[in-house]
C-alpha cells in the first residue's frame, strides 16, 4: 500500500526549495531581507554621516582644543570632560543665556502661531476652492522655495528702512504716525521675519492633507444641518490635525536654529536667539567646545516633540 | 487561498505602539554609533596633551608679542624658505586666501596680465574660520592674516619663511618705523598689507566736528542718536573702545575687573542707544543716514565715500566724517600678507607680494577699499584731495575726502613703540574677552 | 371664517444684502480668495523689488538710480557674468544640486519602500533619524560634519565630495517624506495583482510601483533640487576653497559685506535657472507619461 511506504527524506534546504517555489508560484512570497534592504542604503548613510556626526558632537562638547585652539573631539567616553557642558548649562539656567533660551522659545511660539493662522486659510482656500486654477496657486505657493531665503530676506530689509516703503505705505495708510525704526533691533521685526521666512514650509504639507479630504464628509456636515462655522469646527478642523501638526513640526523646529534671520534683519544685542550664540562660537577661536555644548542643549530640546510626533503619527497610521 | 497569504500575517511585527524600550532606544539611535576609525584606538594617553606643547598657558607655547617684547618668529627645519632665482611658475593659478573683497580685482588682473597667470580667490570670514580651514588642508598661495595670530600661525607651522631677494619693493618703499616690525622681526614671514586705526565715524550733517573732538568716545554713548548708533561685531574692537572711554589704556590686559568694567559699559548701550552690531555699517550704511554714529576702521570711513549717491557733486563727501584721539590714544595696527606652507606656486606668490609693494598697485588698491599701504610715497598730506573737482579714481594724487583729515593714518603714529594695539593674547585672556563679549551678545 | 388669528407673517426678508450674501453657503468664497491672492503679493512682491533692483545703475540696492545692465554683464569686475569668481560659484552651484539630487532622490524612495513595507524597531529608529535629520537646524549638522570629517572620517576630502554628502544627509528626508505620502495614498492592491498575475516581487516594484510614483519622484527631485541651490549653512562649512564656493554662500558673504546689486542679479540668475529647471523636469515628465496622460498634471506633479 502506498500509505505504509515512506516518502524519502528530504534535506531542509530542499524542502525550503520546495516551499519557496510553490510561495512564488502562487505570487506572494517576499524573503525576510527584501523590504529591510531597500531600506538599507539609507540607514547605513544615516548611521554613518548622521549618527556619527552627532557622536563628533559629543566628543567636542565633553573634548579638548590644540595648539591654535580649535577643537579637538575626544572620542574615548572615558576621557570626557563635562567641565563645559556644566558651565552651559549653568549660563543658561539662571545665567546669562537664560533671557536669550526664553526669548528664542517666545520668539518661535509666536512665529508658528501666526504662519498658522495666516497659512491655513491659504491652504485651505487653495485645496476647496482651487479649481481650475490650483495648479496655478501651486506653482506660486512653490515658487518662495525656489527663490534663496537670503534673497528673501534682504528684500525685506531694504524695504524696512525708516525711508523704505513699508514706512511710506503705513504712514501713507495713517496706520503709523511716524515712520517706525524696524530694523534698529526690535523683537517684532524678527518674528514678522520668521514668518516671512517659514510660513511656505507651513502651507505645503497643510494643503497636501487638506486635499486629501473627502469633500463627502464636509457636505455630509452641512446637509446634517450644521452652519460653515460649526462644519469647520466640528469636521474640517480635527480632519486636518495631522497636516497641522506635520506643518507645525517642519517650521517650529529649525526655527530653534536659526541665526540668520537675527543677523539680517536685526543685529541688536536685543534680539538674540539661540542660533546666534551657538554661530559665535564657530566665529571665534577656542569657542569649540561651547558651541557643541549648545547645539546637546538644542538637541534635546528637539528630542521630545520629534518623538512625540513620531508615536502620534505611528498610532494614527495604525488606527488607518 | 488565503493559505499562502498567512505568512505576511505572521511576519507582521510588533504593534507600532512606541513602548518605553523603543523610546529609549530609539532615542539613542540618533545620538550614539560606534565610531570604528582612526582615533579610538590610537591614543590610550588623554588628547591633546601630546603634540605642539598644547594651549600654552601665559603664552608659554609662544611668545606674546608687544613693542617692549620683540619677537623674532622661529624658522623651522621642514618649512624652508625657497631658493634664489627660481623661475616663475608658468601657467599657473595664484590661489588667494582673504576676506571678502579686501583686494581691489582690477589690480589682481593687472598682475595677472603681468605674469601671464590666473587667479582664485577663496574667502573666510574670520580669522578662526580661516585658520581652520588651514589646518585641514586648504591650499593657498598667498594668506591675509592679522598680526595677532602670527606667533600661533608659525609656532603650528602654517605659514613658510619668505626669501627676500625676490621683495626688493619692501626695503625700498616701507615706512621707516615699519621695517622691523615687533610681531616679525627681519620680515621672516610678512610683509605689511595695509595699516589702520580704529576711530568713531559720523555724519557731519547731525554731528558737528566741534562737537565730535569734544565727546570722543562718548559719541557712542549719546542718547541724542539713538537708534542710529552702530559698532563692530567683534569682541576685542568693542571692549577695547570701552577701555578707552575710562581712560584704560592697556588693550592686550587680562584683568577680570577691567574686561567687566568694559562688558557692563557696552552692555548700557542696548538700551541706552539701541546699539546694533554690524561689520559693513560704516560703508554700506552710514552713507545711507541708517547710522549716524558708528564705531569705524579709517579705511572703511575712506571707502564709505565710493557709496555715496552723487559723486559728481563736489562736496557730497562732506557728509562723512571721522575722529580719533588727538594724543594717539587709540588702537591702530596694520594687517599682513603671508605665503602658507601648503603653497604650491611660492615664486608666483612672491612675486605677487612685490607687486602689492609697488606705489602704483598699492595706491590703485588704496583707492578702491580705503586702507592706506604704509608706503613712503603715501605722503599723509598729499593723500587728501585739495579739491573735489571732478569724481574720478585713479587720477590725481589723493583720494582721501577732505573731510576726514583724521582718518589718514601718519607714520609718526607708529613711532616710539607706545601707540596702542590690539595684540596677541593668550588662550585664558582670549577666553575672557570672549565670555564678557558673549555675555553682552546674550543681551543679558 | 377668519377666527383662528394667524400668526403674524414675518417680515419679508430682503432677498440680497450683506448678511443674506455671508449666509449663503455656495457663494463664492471672495475673502478667502483675497485674503490668498494678498498672501501670495506679499509674499512674492518683496522678491520681484530685488529683481527689479538688480538693474539699478548705480550701487545701491534701495535707492532707484535708473536701469542699466552694469551688474550683469557691463562692469568689468563686479558683474555676474563677467567675474570669474561667480562663474565659478555658478557652476559650482548647478554641480552641487545635480549630484545631491541623483544620490538623495535614489536613496529616500528606496527608503520610502522600504519603510512602509516593514515593520519593526530598526524600523521605526531609522524613521526617526531620518526625521531628525530634516527638522535639525542646519547649523548644527554643517557643523557636525565638518568637525567629522576633520577629525573621524578623515579620508573624506571637504570640498564638493563633502558638500555632497552633508546635502544629501539633509535631503534624503525631503524625498522621504514626499515619496512615503505618495506611498500611503497608493496602497498594496496593484503589486499584489501583479503578483497575482506572475510577476516577482522585484518585477512587480519594478513595472507597477515604480511607474505609479513617478510623480512623488519628480517632486522630490524638484523639491530637492531647488532646496541644494540654495543652502549656504552647510556648505560653507564643508567648502574647501574658492573652487568649492558655490553662488549661495557667496552671496552670503558679500551680502554681509558689501553688498552691490551683483548680489541680486546672482540671486534673480539662481532664481531663474532653478525655475527652468522645474519647468524642463516637468516637460520631461509630461513626455515620459505621455501615454497615460490625465486631467490635472500639473495638480499630479507638485501633490504630495
Amino acid at each position: 500500500m502506498s500509505d505504509t511506504e515512506t516518502r524519502p527524506t528530504r534535506s531542509r534546504r530542499e524542502e525550503r526549495r520546495l516551499a519557496r517555489q510553490y510561495a512564488r508560484q502562487q505570487g506572494a512570497w517576499y524573503p525576510r531581507w527584501f523590504w529591510p534592504s531597500f531600506a538599507a542604503p539609507a540607514i547605513l548613510w544615516m548611521v554613518v554621516f548622521f549618527a556619527a556626526s552627532f557622536y563628533v558632537i559629543l566628543s567636542v562638547a565633553f573634548g579638548t582644543e590644540d595648539f591654535f585652539r580649535n577643537p579637538l573631539p575626544v572620542f574615548q567616553p572615558w576621557w570626557w570632560d563635562f567641565g563645559t557642558l556644566t558651565e552651559q548649562l549653568h549660563k543658561i539656567f539662571g545665567g546669562v543665556y537664560q533671557t536669550v533660551y526664553l526669548r528664542t522659545f517666545a520668539y518661535v511660539a509666536i512665529a508658528s502661531v501666526l504662519c498658522l493662522l495666516i497659512g491655513y486659510p491659504i491652504a485651505y482656500f487653495v485645496a476647496r476652492y482651487g479649481g481650475r486654477r490650483k495648479a496655478l496657486f501651486l506653482v506660486l505657493l512653490i515658487m518662495p522655495f525656489w527663490i534663496s531665503y537670503l534673497m528673501r530676506m534682504f528684500a525685506w530689509s531694504s524695504l524696512l528702512e525708516v525711508d523704505g516703503y513699508v514706512n511710506d505705505l503705513l504712514t501713507f495708510l495713517n496706520v503709523l504716525s511716524k515712520p517706525y525704526g524696524w530694523l534698529e533691533g526690535k523683537g517684532i521685526t524678527v518674528v514678522l521675519g520668521l514668518v516671512y521666512g517659514y510660513v511656505p514650509y507651513l502651507i505645503l504639507p497643510l494643503y497636501g492633507q487638506l486635499d486629501r479630504i473627502d469633500t463627502s464628509l464636509l457636505e455630509a456636515g452641512r446637509d446634517l444641518g450644521a452652519s460653515p462655522a460649526r462644519t469647520f469646527w466640528r469636521v474640517t478642523l480635527p480632519l486636518s490635525k495631522p497636516g497641522i501638526l506635520a506643518g507645525l513640526i517642519i517650521v517650529t523646529l529649525p526655527m530653534f536654529g536659526d541665526y540668520y534671520t537675527n543677523n539680517l534683519l536685526s543685529q541688536s544685542p536685543r534680539t538674540t536667539m539661540i542660533g546666534n550664540l551657538i554661530d559665535f562660537t564657530y566665529a571665534n577661536t577656542g569657542l569649540a567646545a561651547q558651541g557643541a555644548s549648545l547645539v546637546l542643549t538644542v538637541a534635546v530640546l528637539l528630542i521630545v516633540p520629534m518623538v512625540w510626533y513620531l508615536r502620534y503619527t505611528a498610532k494614527a497610521a495604525e488606527a488607518k | 487561498m488565503s493559505q499562502p497569504r498567512e505568512h505576511l500575517l505572521r511576519r507582521r511585527g510588533p504593534t507600532s505602539q512606541l513602548s518605553r524600550r523603543q523610546f529609549l532606544r530609539a532615542s539613542a539611535g540618533a545620538a550614539l554609533a560606534v565610531p570604528t576609525l582612526s582615533s579610538i584606538l590610537a591614543a590610550c594617553t588623554k588628547p591633546g596633551t601630546e603634540g605642539t606643547g598644547g594651549t600654552g598657558a601665559n603664552g608659554g607655547a609662544y611668545p606674546l608679542a608687544r613693542p617692549d617684547n620683540p619677537v623674532t618668529l622661529p624658522l623651522h627645519d621642514d618649512i624652508p624658505a625657497i631658493a634664489d632665482n627660481l623661475p616663475i611658475e608658468k601657467g599657473a593659478t595664484l590661489q588667494i586666501f582673504n576676506w571678502v573683497d579686501y583686494m581691489w580685482k582690477k589690480v589682481i588682473s593687472d598682475f595677472c596680465e603681468e605674469f601671464n597667470v590666473d587667479y582664485e580667490w577663496t574667502t573666510f570670514n574670520n580669522m578662526s574660520e580661516a585658520i581652520q580651514k588651514m589646518n585641514s588642508g586648504q591650499v593657498a598661495d598667498v594668506f591675509f592674516p592679522t598680526p595677532d595670530q602670527m606667533s600661533k600661525l608659525t609656532y603650528g607651522k602654517l605659514l613658510q619663511p619668505l626669501n627676500h631677494s625676490y621683495l626688493p619693493n619692501l626695503e625700498a618703499n616701507m615706512w621707516p618705523t615699519f621695517q622691523n616690525p615687533f610681531y616679525d622681526q627681519g620680515w621672516r614671514y610678512t610683509v605689511p598689507y595695509v595699516t589702520y586705526s580704529t576711530g568713531v565715524a559720523y555724519r557731519r550733517d547731525v554731528v558737528s566736528d566741534d562737537e565730535a573732538s569734544a565727546q570722543g568716545w562718548d559719541l557712542i554713548w549719546n542718547p541724542t542718536y539713538k537708534g542710529k548708533v552702530g559698532i563692530y561685531d567683534d569682541s576685542r574692537e568693542t571692549l577695547a573702545m570701552a577701555m578707552l572711554r575710562k581712560g584704560w589704556t592697556d588693550l592686550n590686559t587680562g584683568d577680570q575687573g577691567a574686561i567687566d568694567q568694559a562688558e557692563q559699559d557696552l552692555a548700557e548701550l542696548v538700551d541706552l542707544v539701541d546699539v546694533r552690531t554690524t561689520i559693513n555699517g560704516v560703508y554700506a550704511k552710514l552713507p545711507d543716514g541708517v547710522y549716524d554714529v558708528h564705531q569705524a576702521w579709517s579705511g572703511d570711513i575712506i571707502g564709505a565715500q565710493w557709496y555715496l549717491n552723487d559723486l559728481d557733486t563736489p562736496g557730497t563727501t562732506d557728509v562723512l566724517g571721522y575722529w580719533f584721539p588727538e594724543d594717539n590714544q587709540g588702537p591702530i595696527f596694520n594687517d599682513c600678507i603671508t605665503i602658507p606652507a601648503s603653497a604650491e606656486h611660492p615664486v608666483l606668490a612672491h612675486a605677487f607680494l612685490n607687486f602689492m609693494l609697488d606705489e602704483k598697485h598699492a595706491f590703485d588698491n588704496f583707492t578702491w577699499n580705503g586702507y592706506q599701504p604704509p608706503l613712503t610715497s603715501m605722503d599723509a598730506d598729499a593723500l587728501i584731495q585739495s579739491n573735489l573737482g571732478q569724481y574720478a579714481p585713479n587720477t590725481g594724487p589723493g583720494s582721501v575726502p577732505p573731510s576726514l583729515p583724521l582718518a589718514v593714518v601718519r607714520k609718526e603714529m607708529f613711532a616710539g613703540g607706545d601707540f596702542l594695539f590690539l595684540g596677541e593674547l593668550s588662550a585664558e585672556d582670549e577666553m575672557k574677552w570672549q565670555t564678557a563679549y558673549q555675555d553682552f551678545l546674550a543681551g543679558a | 371664517m377668519s377666527t383662528v388669528a394667524r400668526p403674524a407673517a414675518p417680515p419679508a426678508a430682503r432677498p440680497w444684502g450683506p448678511i443674506r450674501w455671508f449666509k449663503n453657503p455656495w457663494r463664492k468664497p471672495r475673502v478667502l480668495e483675497s485674503i490668498t491672492w494678498l498672501y501670495l503679493a506679499w509674499s512674492i512682491l518683496p522678491v520681484t523689488i530685488a529683481i527689479a533692483f538688480s538693474f539699478n545703475a548705480g550701487r545701491s540696492r534701495s535707492s532707484w538710480q535708473g536701469f542699466s545692465l552694469r551688474w550683469w554683464t557691463q562692469d568689468p569686475f563686479d558683474a555676474l557674468f563677467r567675474s570669474p569668481i561667480l562663474r565659478a560659484a555658478i557652476f559650482q552651484s548647478f554641480r552641487l544640486a545635480v549630484l545631491t539630487t541623483l544620490v538623495a532622490v535614489p536613496i529616500g524612495a528606496l527608503f520610502a519602500i522600504g519603510l512602509d513595507r516593514w515593520r519593526g524597531r530598526p524600523a521605526t529608529a531609522a524613521n526617526f533619524s531620518v526625521l531628525m535629520a530634516f527638522v535639525v537646524p542646519e547649523i548644527i549638522l554643517g557643523l557636525a560634519l565638518f568637525l567629522s570629517f576633520r577629525n573621524l572620517i578623515k579620508f573624506i576630502p571637504l570640498g564638493t565630495v563633502g558638500q555632497v554628502i552633508g546635502l544629501v544627509t539633509w535631503q534624503i528626508s525631503y524625498a522621504v517624506i514626499i515619496v512615503r505620502a505618495r506611498m500611503l495614498s497608493i496602497g498594496r492592491d496593484y503589486e499584489e495583482a501583479a503578483m497575482d498575475l506572475g510577476a516577482s516581487p522585484t518585477g512587480a516594484i519594478r513595472r507597477v510601483l515604480l511607474p505609479l510614483l513617478t510623480p512623488a519622484l519628480f517632486a522630490s527631485a524638484a523639491i530637492v533640487f531647488a532646496d541644494s541651490i540654495d543652502d549656504f549653512v552647510t556648505v560653507r562649512y564643508l567648502s574647501a576653497g574658492a573652487s568649492s564656493e558655490p553662488l549661495s554662500v557667496k552671496i552670503y558673504n558679500s551680502a554681509r559685506a558689501s553688498p552691490t546689486p551683483a548680489v541680486n542679479a546672482a540671486a534673480t540668475f539662481m532664481l531663474v535657472s532653478t525655475f527652468t529647471v522645474i519647468a524642463l523636469g516637468f516637460l520631461a515628465y509630461r513626455f515620459a507619461t505621455r501615454g497615460q496622460r490625465r486631467e490635472g498634471a500639473v495638480k499630479e506633479f507638485v501633490a504630495y
